[in-house]
């Protein structure tokens, strides 16, 4: 049979694999990370995605750099000096730093990214363009010498040295060479990595080429399933994994070959109010207006059981859209009482129906997007159906239908959505609302009184100046806001017992430091 | 592509003209098979769970209680709760979702081959029967379908339309057509030329009349063959549609979708999670491929004369 | 002829498809993008334009066999769907391969021993094949033998087409044994579903073609036994089985999406599910016009194969 001796010759064949191969940890010089997503490009002006810039920050140096303690440090730069204004910055860059072609980086390299994101001509659709250069109020940037850069801005800001530590240096005379095609797989930095080798959809390897960085090869590995993840680490083939499902902690720290690390996160996780236009005569959406049952609302989502049952740990409510330890140390979590909750609306006029129902309302929330968002979502709305008011729960798909709905502001009256923060300036958690109509104010929340004092604290010369508006605001958010507070998204990663690495707060994997065990 | 015709076994039938003696003959081979009389209670019992699983479901299948989540089976809960198959990760009865997913599998499963062969049917008539301009069109329209991989034009569609019940079952369904198209055709084309269609058409009938009376009646057999199998192959696609997160709404239970959601617990023992939805689908599905076998060596005379 | 009117209604529809489900231009910028910044970005994406001038575009290009640039990779579309499509029909065809050379003895054996516990035990498995989902066969796969028995990669993929057709020959023959191995849980996974049906298929025409008369006298003329089988019965029964394959293909492809998830294999089903995700439309089309050239190639194939080993047939 001729087939069967196929069959045989392939059997024979594997078995010979099988002899040969070892399913081995990684070599001690080389890390290993497990990503549910890969990078989509390397052209420092298009990278958008978490996951893509996680990797970017390994290949392209920044001026500055946001440290493991949540504060802004000089990176590249040497010295900086700021307008009377606040309008124009200069920094000196330090002496003697190399392109990875080989040519010195200079003033004009630095200068030449800033400009390159934002040309218009180049169409550029990644965060440095848009983000980034929106919120710093970007103008141009200029050579003054040899080291000195000058950037101009349109307005003054306290983000600004927090802004410019997310733009990618790159080098000029390489980038002049190439077209933008070529450099969306060329990334020419400046950091201590390179790219070494990108199989697209299933790895991405990293060479280091200088310091700071212990590990000589980085492998960053594509595993779109969490199990599959999960499985891998606990096979000791991946030492990182990010996003581990919360159910399956228990079975990873059984292990004995890995552990869960988990941080509290800056992702803010809230119940958006919609008070505006969009949601107009929507059930739910008149009796919202009022603060009295938001407020009474507040009460009837048990937070810390949605974390201890659904996320996998422990975690304090939220008191305001600020991150620890920048918000107003006098606002208090409130606390689970559906009993309070009852008592708030009937007081505020909206007593059970004979049916047991005070209103209707619906609460969209996207799936896939944040932390087991699904079944959160889903346990809120049947928290909130348990004190009268009788949640419709709709989940929406993030990119095609949640995400131009927040755009229009037509989602909810109730949405479920999470914003990533910062650690090193209240600010920057609070520019959500900047203004009535900002494109972040989901909500459309117009309360005159925090607009007023939002203007007093962006012209404070220092956040430290500032600090007792920013507490009067917050405390009007707490009890008069838009956000049904819930919590700082938990962030897990797996982590092999080969390896001594600690989690950051912000989302970002910096492998800089890590290091086997001794 | 001569795929369609070429040495595909075709099913040969006769006219239906002694009904009651063909079905006594049929419940004789059944009973004679064995194996057919169990798939046929199991499918029963799945009937009588998909009609009356709201009577018969003690839970509330979207209650949730998530103090209670992934509790193990013959589990006490609060309110006077009893967690017979356990809980699933918001703490819903297992259970309760069990019985009313039958409701729900079973109508995708029987509606989109339903909407899948009404309309293979009509098109598959449609072309045999005229031939010419409108067979080319339609069996090309066939070519373009199955030349373009049936799940990315489902991802697509549910991506546009969003998950919803109806949107799986016209997605799945709109999915199957082709099958019963070429089908059809081929038994028309033979059928066409018989005897009694050419009197027929000689007493001038309408044309549609010849269609429905006298060839549908006749191609509606090796219809049914093919369709119990598909309903398995329908039910597994609902699944794989919740793996990849297209499926139905999550309050709406599926043992696909119960199946799916299971994936993260499974390496955290919690074995009744997919244990229970699983075993549903494997019985339904082996059941219905049962029925279907028996159903083609019933109907097809030349595997009969072997045994 | 034929085929250029499957792929120009193979890309109209996907192109309607992805147009109908709203502007894509929120996806590329910004949580925070301004109306300016959302603006310029449609124009810098093209979606300003209306839809029929946007297809007519395309298909301009498309005759130039140019699909456009990638939205969210930011380079050729077709680049994007070639360098994936290796690794899928490495996949497709080990998983038809297994479809046919596992499908194929075990509906022999289960034909020949009619009744009997082998029969029956092959039937049952073939029943269970055709009722489990393939996700979950992955991860269960995955669970028993990446996990337990450590005996199989839970993950990954080693090219082997890849290099061929760089000419690099070298480094494919060395690849291979490893490209075999990581193949097994993922082939198996796509071809479960088919191995199970074909070994039906393959048992019930086997049936058919032993009670059929030329096998009687060739067994009365006192042809053993095996050569019986081989030399008639199967050359016989395997034709239903051939018949499927163009088929085939389209319907591993779709059990290929979900396995590429499962297995993190990085091939053209997840390029495609993220395309769509992301309404990257040039990767759409791209991704669909290939797979239905290697579709109607293999048909094309598949019905030469059938004429040489069907005398029947004349093409």
């Amino acid at each position: 049979m001729r087939t069967l001796f196929r069959f045989g010759a392939v059997a024979a064949l594997l078995g010979a694999a099988l002899s040969t191969t070892a399913l081995a940890a990684p070599p001690d010089n080389t890390i290993v990370v497990g990503l549910s997503a890969d990078a989509s490009t390397f052209d420092p002006a298009q990278i958008s995605s978490r996951d893509n810039s996680n990797i970017a920050k390994h290949i392209f140096a920044t001026l500055f750099r946001v440290t493991f303690e949540g504060e802004v440090e000089p990176y590249l730069v040497e010295d900086t000096k700021v307008s009377d204004d606040g309008l124009a910055y200069t920094f000196k860059i330090k002496d003697g730093l190399t392109c990875d072609d080989g040519e010195p980086l200079t003033a004009e390299d630095v200068a030449y990214s800033f400009n390159r994101a934002a040309d218009p001509a180049n169409a550029f659709t990644g965060n440095t363009p848009g983000f980034v250069y929106t919120t710093l109020g970007f103008k141009s940037a200029e050579v003054v010498d040899d080291l000195d850069v000058k950037i101009n801005l349109s307005a003054k800001t306290t983000l600004a040295l927090g802004m410019m530590a997310q733009v990618y240096i790159h080098c000029k005379d390489s980038y002049e060479k190439m077209t933008l095609e070529e450099a969306a797989a060329n990334p020419i930095g400046s950091g201590s990595y390179r790219l070494a080798s990108w199989d697209r959809g299933s790895q991405i390897v990293l060479e280091k080429v200088k310091d700071p960085g212990t590990f000589d090869t980085i492998v960053w590995r594509v595993i779109p399933e969490a199990s599959t993840r999960t499985a891998e680490l606990i096979a000791g083939n991946v030492d990182i994994i990010t996003n581990v499902a919360p159910d399956q902690i228990e079975a990873i720290d059984a292990s004995g070959t890995a552990v869960v690390e988990k941080v509290s996160g800056t992702r803010r996780m809230q119940v958006g109010f919609n008070l505006g236009e969009g949601v107009a005569g929507m059930p739910g959406a008149k009796e919202i207006q009022d603060p009295k049952v938001r407020w009474a609302l507040q009460y009837a989502v048990d937070v810390p059981s949605i974390c201890t049952q659904l996320l996998g740990t422990e975690c304090e409510r939220m008191t305001s859209l600020v991150n620890p330890p920048n918000g107003n140390p006098d606002l208090k979590p409130v606390p689970y009482d559906p009993d309070m909750a009852e008592k708030l609306l009937d007081e505020a006029g909206y007593p059970r129906g004979e049916n047991g129902v005070r209103f209707n309302i619906r609460l969209q929330g996207p799936r896939g997007r944040y932390l087991n968002d699904a079944n959160v979502v889903q346990a809120i709305g049947q928290y909130l159906s348990d004190i009268g008011v009788e949640t419709e729960v709709e989940l929406l798909e993030w990119a095609s239908v949640y995400s131009p709905l927040l755009r229009t502001k037509e989602m909810g009256p109730l949405f479920f959505l999470g914003q990533g923060g910062v650690t090193w300036n209240p600010l920057y958690d609070m520019s959500l609302f900047s203004t009535p109509d900002a494109a972040t104010n989901y909500q459309s929340w117009k309360d005159p009184r925090w607009f007023d004092d939002w203007k007093l604290a962006l012209a404070a010369d220092t956040v430290e100046e500032a600090r007792p508006i920013i507490n009067r605001m917050l405390k009007l958010f707490y009890d008069e806001g838009p956000w049904l507070q819930l919590y700082f998204q938990p962030d897990f990663y797996g982590v092999s017992n080969r390896i001594d690495w600690t989690p950051r707060r912000d989302e970002e994997i910096e492998l800089f430091a890590a290091a086997l065990k001794q | 592509m001569s795929v369609e015709t070429a040495g595909r076994p075709v099913i040969v039938t006769r006219p239906m003209s002694h009904r009651r003696r063909e079905f006594r003959r049929a419940i004789r081979s059944m009973v004679q098979a064995k194996w057919p009389v169990v798939a046929a209670l199991i499918l029963i019992c799945v009937a009588i769970a998909a009609i009356f699983g709201p009577w018969i479901s003690p839970l509330d299948p979207n209650r949730q209680d998530i103090m209670m989540r992934l509790a193990d089976p013959l589990t006490e809960g609060r309110r006077n709760a009893f967690f017979l198959l356990g809980t699933d990760g918001l703490g819903r009865d297992v259970l309760s979702r069990l019985l009313y997913g039958a409701r729900v599998s079973l109508l995708v499963g029987i509606c989109a081959i339903l909407v899948g062969g009404t309309i293979g049917v009509i098109a598959g008539l449609l072309a045999g029967y005229f031939g010419g301009w409108i067979d080319d069109v339609i069996m090309r329209l066939g070519d373009i379908q199955l030349a373009f991989p049936f799940i990315l034009l489902a991802i697509m569609f549910l991506v546009i339309l969003g998950p919803g019940v109806m949107n799986i079952i016209i997605v799945l369904g709109v999915g199957q057509w082709v099958t019963y198209a070429r089908i059809v055709r081929a038994q028309t084309l033979s059928i066409r030329e018989k005897e009694y269609v050419e009197a027929a058409r000689a007493l001038g009938d309408p044309t549609f009349l010849i269609i429905f009376r006298t060839i549908l009646p006749n191609i509606i057999a090796p219809l049914t063959v093919i369709a119990s199998f598909n309903v398995a192959s329908v039910i597994l696609s609902e699944a794989s549609l919740s793996f990849l997160g297209l499926g139905v709404p999550p309050d709406v239970p599926t043992w696909g979708a119960m199946l799916a959601d299971s994936r993260d617990q499974l390496m955290a023992n919690k074995w009744w999670l997919a244990f229970f939805p699983g075993m549903a689908i494997v019985l339904t599905v082996l059941s219905f491929n049962i029925l279907g076998d028996w159903l083609r060596d019933f109907l097809d005379p030349r595997l009969k004369t072997m045994a | 002829m034929q085929s250029a009117i499957v792929i120009i209604g193979v890309t109209l529809i996907t192109f309607t498809a992805l147009q109908m489900s709203g502007d894509p231009t929120y996806l590329y910028v910004s949580e925070r993008a301004t109306e300016a910044e959302i603006q310029r970005t449609r124009e810098a994406l093209g979606f300003d334009k209306s839809l029929p001038e946007q297809y007519i575009n395309f298909l301009g290009n498309l005759a130039r066999g140019d699909f456009g640039n990638s939205l969210s990779y930011k380079r050729p579309a077709i680049e994007a769907v070639m360098e994936a499509l290796p690794a899928t029909l490495e996949l497709t065809l080990f998983a038809m391969f297994l479809a046919i050379v596992v499908a194929i003895p075990l509906g022999v054996l289960a034909s020949l021993n009619r009744g009997s516990a082998v029969d029956g035990s092959i039937m049952t498995m073939g029943m269970l094949g055709q009722s489990i989902p393939s996700f979950w066969l992955g991860i269960m796969m995955i669970m028993f033998f990446g996990l337990q028995l450590r005996i199989l990669p839970i993950s990954g993929h080693v090219p082997f087409i890849m290099p061929l057709i760089q000419g690099d020959f070298v480094r494919a023959f060395t690849n291979l044994p490893q490209t075999l191995y990581y193949l097994i849980m993922p082939g198996f996974a796509v071809a479960f579903y088919s191995i199970s049906r074909n070994a039906r298929l393959v048992r019930s025409s086997m049936l058919e073609v032993l009670g059929q008369d030329f096998v009687r006298t060739a067994r009365s003329k006192g042809i053993s036994e095996r050569a019986v089988v081989i030399r008639h019965a199967l050359r016989n029964a395997w034709l239903p089985v051939v018949t499927m394959i163009g088929l085939e293909f389209g319907f591993l492809i779709g059990g290929v999406v979900v396995v590429e998830m499962v297995f993190s294999w990085p091939g053209i089903g997840r390029l495609v599910f993220n395309a769509i995700n992301q309404r990257d439309i040039p990767v759409v089309q791209a991704a669909v016009v290939t797979l239905a050239l290697v579709f109607i190639a293999l048909n094309l194939i598949v019905d030469l194969v059938y004429a040489r080993i069907d005398p029947r047939v004349k093409l």
